[in-house]
């Protein structure tokens, strides 16, 4: 248009300014170009994995990460004297290690800043063959929690004169400290009667190692180990016990062609996390189905094929309508749809079929209608179908509340066929812990599993845990003065292992304090001659912040603060936390980067460990730096370092049991601590280690030929290198053939001459040692297998064990097949089941779920988790219930807790309801993980300058009442803005951005503390999911209120203890059947031995 | 240098700068002034000129209600003025050094300062077009000592990073200002950006098939 020539164009650009004044002029000048012309870097990875080559790791540079921030070293160039203003460029050490924030322990690797002692940042290790290089949001932030500005700076003692709770503290080094609880110890233990080795427990809470922490406790002879497990997961390991004496089961998901998760488990959050939900992914985009049963749409629901809100614990139903189709139905081809070969031979129905008495009784229950005609396999499939015949689509439609959802059972069907035996599969928390009989679940979930052949543990398929991991960390010997493992403990501890729960999974821990305080509990079993202690001489939690989590938490606070009950406690713990307020020491532990362990995660079939490790510690070491004491080398270099007096387990415990606990060796606890090499000392991390880790024979074989001229050459692969892959494709394990030889055969590391092999009717090996018969293998086609790992060496459909515990009912997995029978099996249906539903108000509220972005309480303080999760938290409500209530969108409302077996309410919290669809009809959900509080913001240290603050980033200010009956908490403040001035004197270059906090951490309430506690009567699970009664918010209530009738509670867990447990009597021998796993401390027969008065 | 050489010369220069700078951010008061009162310029905005709003707003009110809205529009929001969006498959932007025009730059020791630029890449079409700006100046520069062979070495790289990556992709790019467009200076300024850029790339390459003679 207007161009008519190009002379004409540029003759009209003869503007009266100059093109210079013009232009914008975004090149920069030739110094900067310069600098980056002469410098190595390139200015982004070609790809999103990629990673420096391990060759490179003891001395890698890279650009600072402002470099990105200020858009690359094109526009800067490198730092220099010519060019002030380019890029630092950071000189590294990259040491691995493992994140530790939650069970999954994934690689991470530690960039440490040579020049100037500090981790800059966390990466992934691409070493480590579960996580892959990956990490969660929590990995990324282990740098937050390491350079935490509250993180706790070195060692408190309650303030002399002070009572627990009142928050008054001094400093005290860890000398001190180990000096007074050493004595304790060691006072308690030179007693030496049975009383005093029931007196010092350790309670571990995510232990995130394998077996370092049950050495504490068994070398000294006690029976004193207590985990939190029974919170966690013990429902579903109850299951798995009966079917396999497993702990748990273990799929291969990459191979899989339908994903089939009961719970946000394993892809949301959770066992094991990111490395499960990156391998589902693989599989997923292969081509599998993914299948999510859940009354609440978690992210796995929201992305999977198919979503199945059943009413929570009804589950059960649901997988033995599959069952029953399973052996009533055949598939296209005319042919059974039952793996017949699998079962026939690797389920125990030939047991069940000899066994006529049970059988009888099976009659007497009117499971089935008449005696079998015959024992073979067919009168067993026979059985079978009748058995399962009840649990009809019909049935189940109603049972799990699916009304309306005929549809989606028909497309689980249709998955669940054409995926044959390539189902994988994690039962795991959500339902199997929530509920009264949650156990069943698992029984129920595996027998559909085990009928298409899926339990083979073959590619794609399920398999068991125990084949997929290695436990060697409570097994460095060697390295002490000892050389060998301490013998047996002789004592049963009737704390955690009470007689009214003899086949409890884990530890009864979350009643302790209930047990402590119930002196009515106390005269009845010391009556009938069991020896009970009255007080717990030492209490020490460990990363454990049992006040807070457990149900109950007044009940908690009332027991620790009783110095009569309690004599000492110190908590090992790497944050502040409730549980601190009411303990005589703090002693500050480390956190991912800050610890030695061995840990090991069963996320795939193959077997791996991961070796996490004090990282400043290692780049310190290995730029010369070397400790005074090799002994505390982590500590010291803590210290030094700038970290703080941070220490942790397997350097604290072997220092407090050679110079304070055992000093002169006289309770022959030193040997087992003191170093080989120089037993004036107690043994290092290196020396120890290497010693454990040198029992893998294949690391062993690497490691020594890599690492010729080191001393401990293991250890210096696993230094190195973070991450060990000692067997990959491990399938079908119980089909290994046992070796055997000319005269012996060959298990679990011990030989047997054969004519000490005796074999039973059915084929199984048979030994005697200990004073016990042990099932060693089976015999099939002439060969001799491993087998799983029950008695029969079978998948046990029919547990006889079980039955011969006094559970004959449910010895084979059953459910009740109408309503009727749920009072009569009443120990197998949830106590939120729909039955007790009565008002429009009324609601199962489902609180085991966890929040992607936190773990439990060690997240705390971490500023971007705490940032990606607040208001996250509300109680999500179907649209449809809110609205018959008047309930909108964020509206305060109570939700008050009370118990369907002793009808007594408990109180209630206030929450902030959300109107969704993402939960179903009747079914509340708010996650059990939120609502930190603290009681004060910040305490003074005597002779310190800095006031030391409190979980800064995570916790609200509450104000609190408890008067041993009714306990209240009150939130005063939210989380405040940080400055420079407000408590913030160390890590400040890490926590530039606290000014910007804009979330105040009201969201959620302690409502643990709420929820009485009520132990399933078998499994010995705090049964989660709650009967709740809803209203709006009085008002003077504030979102984040609670008031809890803890006497009322008591009550409760007195009802479900005395109501539905059937306790050892006088008829028992034995405290718990000796072949299934007894944590974590090695019992002797003389513990296991019994004698009740009648 | 003969004088027609070197006003021919200035007048690229500026009008890369020109183009450079309206493409790369908001137009500012002095400049906004400039096109008002050099009629030279505002001659390149011939629907500008004649626009209503222009006549009707005062200098502040046009830019912050009209032509600051639409630069956002146009060149932040909703049109991707990058290279490596329109010529990549995946259409993903390359913001690293494996983006062919970093590498380009980098070769030539050019540093693109993306803070002040405001942009997320090198291939930035302003970017582009001040690489251009500045290879001209150095061109002038060039001919003003008589080094004609320098020139001729900057004028083939002109040419090449016309013909091998702008005339890629600009104009699609700049086809879609002129469509999207809300108001008459950036409906303008893509119509002199794209008859400008092409109007350059034929006198390089007659220059080019002259062999660089700049005394033809």
């Amino acid at each position: 248009m207007y161009l008519q020539s190009r002379r004409t164009f540029l003759k009209g650009a003869a503007f009266s300014v100059a093109g210079v004044a013009i232009a914008k002029g975004v090149f920069s000048t030739d110094a900067v170009a310069e600098s980056v012309k002469d410098s190595k870097f390139t200015n982004t990875p070609d790809h999103i994995g990629f990673y420096p080559d391990h060759s490179e790791w003891d001395n890698f540079q890279e650009l600072d990460g402002s470099d990105w921030k200020r858009g690359g070293i094109e526009r800067h160039g490198v730092r220099s004297v010519d060019n002030p203003d380019g890029i630092q460029v950071n000189n590294y050490t990259i040491v691995p290690t493992v994140c530790s924030n939650c069970e999954a322990g994934c690689g991470l690797t530690a960039w440490v800043n040579k020049d100037t002692m500090t981790v800059r940042k966390y990466m992934g290790n691409p070493l480590h063959t579960g996580s892959r290089g990956r990490n969660c949001a929590k990995g990324y932030a282990v740098t937050s929690q390491m350079y935490d500005p509250d993180r706790i700076p070195f060692p408190l003692k309650r303030a002399p004169g002070s009572k627990r709770g009142e928050g008054k503290w001094v400093r005290t080094t860890w000398d001190e400290a180990m000096a007074a609880i050493g004595k304790k110890m060691h006072d308690t233990l030179k007693k030496g009667d049975e009383i005093s080795k029931k007196q010092i427990i350790y309670h571990v809470g995510r232990p995130n190692e394998n077996g370092f922490g049950h050495r504490v406790p068994h070398s000294m002879g006690i029976d004193g180990y207590n985990s939190h497990t029974n919170i966690c997961s013990a429902g579903a390991r109850q299951g798995t016990i009966q079917w396999a004496n497993d702990d748990r089961n273990s799929p291969d998901w990459a191979n899989a062609e339908l994903i089939f998760l009961q719970s946000s488990h394993a892809a949301d959050a959770g066992h094991y996390f990111q490395q499960s939900a990156g391998l589902i992914a693989d599989a997923r985009k292969r081509g599998a189905k993914m299948v999510v049963l859940d009354p609440r749409m978690s992210n796995s629901a929201g992305i999977a094929d198919l979503w199945i809100p059943c009413w929570p614990g009804t589950e059960t139903a649901l997988y033995l309508y599959l069952a029953n189709r399973v052996l009533h139905e055949k598939d296209k081809n005319g042919e059974d749809l039952v793996a017949h070969d699998f079962v026939k031979e690797w389920v125990n129905w030939d047991r069940l079929m000899a066994n006529k008495e049970y059988l009888q009784k099976m009659v007497g229950y009117g499971y089935i209608s008449k005696m079998p005609e015959g024992d073979t396999y067919e009168d067993f499939i026979k059985l079978a179908r009748e058995l399962y015949a009840p649990y009809t689509k019909e049935f189940v439609l109603k049972e799990c509340k699916l009304e309306g959802m005929e549809h989606k059972l028909d497309q689980l069907w249709e998955m669940y066929i054409d995926a044959g035996d390539k189902i994988a599969t994690y039962l795991w928390r959500a339902g199997p812990i929530a509920h009264r009989g949650g156990w069943m679940i698992t029984r129920a979930g595996f027998l559909s599993l085990a009928l298409r052949g899926a339990l083979r543990g073959d590619i794609g398929g399920t398999s068991f845990h125990h084949w997929h991991e290695i436990s060697v960390a409570g097994k460095g010997d060697k390295a002490t003065v000892a050389g060998e493992r301490p013998a047996k403990v002789d004592v049963w501890n009737e704390i955690p292992w009470p007689p009214e729960y003899p086949l409890s999974s884990y530890e009864m821990s979350h009643i302790m304090p209930h047990l402590m305080m119930d002196d009515a509990w106390y005269e009845k079993w010391t009556k009938k001659g069991l020896k009970i202690p009255k007080s717990v001489a030492v209490y020490m939690p460990r990363m454990y912040n049992p006040v807070w989590i457990n149900p109950d938490g007044f009940r908690w606070i009332e027991a620790l603060k009783r110095e009569d009950k309690f004599e000492l406690s110190f908590n090992l713990s790497p944050t502040w936390s409730e549980t601190n307020w009411y303990c005589d020491y703090v002693l500050p532990v480390g956190l991912a980067g800050e610890r030695n362990d061995q840990q090991s995660t069963p996320s795939k079939p193959e077997q791996r460990i991961e070796f996490r490790q004090a990282v400043l510690r290692v780049a310190a070491e290995k730029a010369g730096w070397k400790a005074k004491d090799p002994a505390r080398a982590t500590l010291e270099a803590h210290m030094k370092f700038g970290l703080g007096e941070v220490w942790e387990e397997s350097e604290f415990w072997p220092n407090i049991m050679v110079h304070y606990v055992d000093p002169d060796g006289s309770l022959g606890i030193r040997k087992y601590w003191a170093s080989k090499k120089d037993p004036s000392r107690a043994v290092t991390v290196p020396e120890y280690f290497d010693a454990a880790l040198s029992l893998l024979p294949r690391l062993k074989e690497t490691a020594t030929k890599m690492y010729k001229s080191e001393e401990f050459p293991v250890y210096s692969y696993m230094r190195d290198h973070g991450a060990w892959t000692e067997k990959t494709n491990v399938y079908k394990s119980q089909e290994e053939e046992l070796r055997v030889d000319g005269e012996y055969v060959y298990a679990h590391g011990k030989k047997y001459h054969k004519d000490h092999v005796k074999k039973d009717a059915f084929g199984t090996l048979w030994v005697e040692h200990d004073g016990r018969e042990h099932s060693i293998g089976i015999v099939k086609d002439d060969k001799v297998l491993a087998g799983f790992h029950t008695l029969s060496k079978k998948l046990e459909f029919f547990s006889e064990w079980f039955a011969e515990w006094k559970w004959p009912e449910y010895a084979v997995p059953v459910y009740p097949r109408n309503a009727g029978e749920y009072k009569k099996m009443e120990h197998i249906v949830t106590h939120v089941h729909h039955s007790m539903m009565k008002g429009d108000n009324e609601f199962a509220l489902n609180t085991v779920f966890r929040l992607p972005y936190n773990i439990h309480t060690r997240s705390v303080n971490s500023k971007h988790l705490m940032e990606i999760s607040q208001n996250h938290n509300p109680v999500w409500i179907y649209t449809k219930d809110a609205e018959k209530l008047g309930i909108k969108r964020g509206d305060a409302i109570r939700v008050k807790i009370t118990d369907t077996v002793s009808g007594l309410d408990s109180g209630y919290f206030v929450g902030m309801a959300v109107p969704t669809e993402a939960t179903r009809p009747g079914v509340l959900a708010c996650s059990h993980h939120a609502g930190r509080w603290k009681l004060k913001d910040s305490i003074e240290i005597p002779g310190f300058e800095h006031k030391l603050g409190i979980m800064g980033v995570g916790a609200p200010l509450y104000e609190m009442t408890n008067d041993g009956k009714t306990g209240t908490l009150k939130p005063v403040a939210g989380i405040q803005k940080r400055h420079a001035g407000h408590n913030l004197w160390r890590f400040k270059e890490y926590n530039k951005d606290l000014d910007n906090i804009w979330w105040d951490g009201l969201s959620g309430s302690w409502q643990n503390a709420v929820a009485p506690s009520h132990p399933d009567p078998i499994a010995g699970n705090h049964a989660w999911h709650q009967k709740v009664i809803i209203e709006k918010a009085h008002a003077d209530d504030k979102i984040g209120d609670i008031v809890v009738n803890y006497e009322n509670n008591f009550k409760v867990y007195q009802a479900w203890r005395d109501q539905l447990t059937r306790p050892l009597d006088h008829n028992d021998k034995l405290r718990r059947p000796q072949h299934i796993k007894r944590p974590a401390v090695p019992l002797s027969n003389k513990a296991y031995a019994v004698n009740i008065k009648a | 240098m003969n004088n027609d050489l070197k006003q021919q010369q200035i007048a690229r220069i500026n009008l890369y700068a020109l183009t450079s700078r309206l493409m790369m951010s908001e137009v500012d008061e002095g400049l906004l002034k400039s096109i008002e009162t050099d009629e030279n310029m505002l001659a390149f905005f011939p629907t500008y000129k004649d626009w209503q709003k222009r006549k009707e707003l005062n200098s502040k009110d046009l830019r912050e209600k009209y032509l600051d809205v639409d630069f956002t529009n146009l060149f932040l929001l909703h049109l991707i003025p990058y290279e490596s969006f329109y010529m990549r498959e995946d259409q993903m932007m390359e913001t690293g050094g494996d983006n062919p025009v970093q590498k380009l730059f980098n070769d030539f020791d050019f540093r693109v300062e993306l803070d002040k630029a405001r942009v997320m890449s090198a291939d930035h079409i302003a970017v582009e077009f001040e690489f251009l700006y500045k290879l001209c100046e150095s061109e002038l520069k060039a001919l003003e000592a008589d080094d004609f062979h320098a020139a001729a070495e900057i004028a083939d790289i002109e040419y090449h990073f016309l013909k091998e990556h702008l005339l890629e992709w600009a104009p699609m790019f700049l086809l879609n200002v002129k469509s999207e467009a809300g108001t008459a200076l950036y409906f303008d300024v893509a119509d002199l950006a794209l008859e400008f850029m092409l109007s350059d790339f034929e006198y390089l390459t007659q220059l080019k098939n002259n062999g660089y003679d700049y005394q033809a």
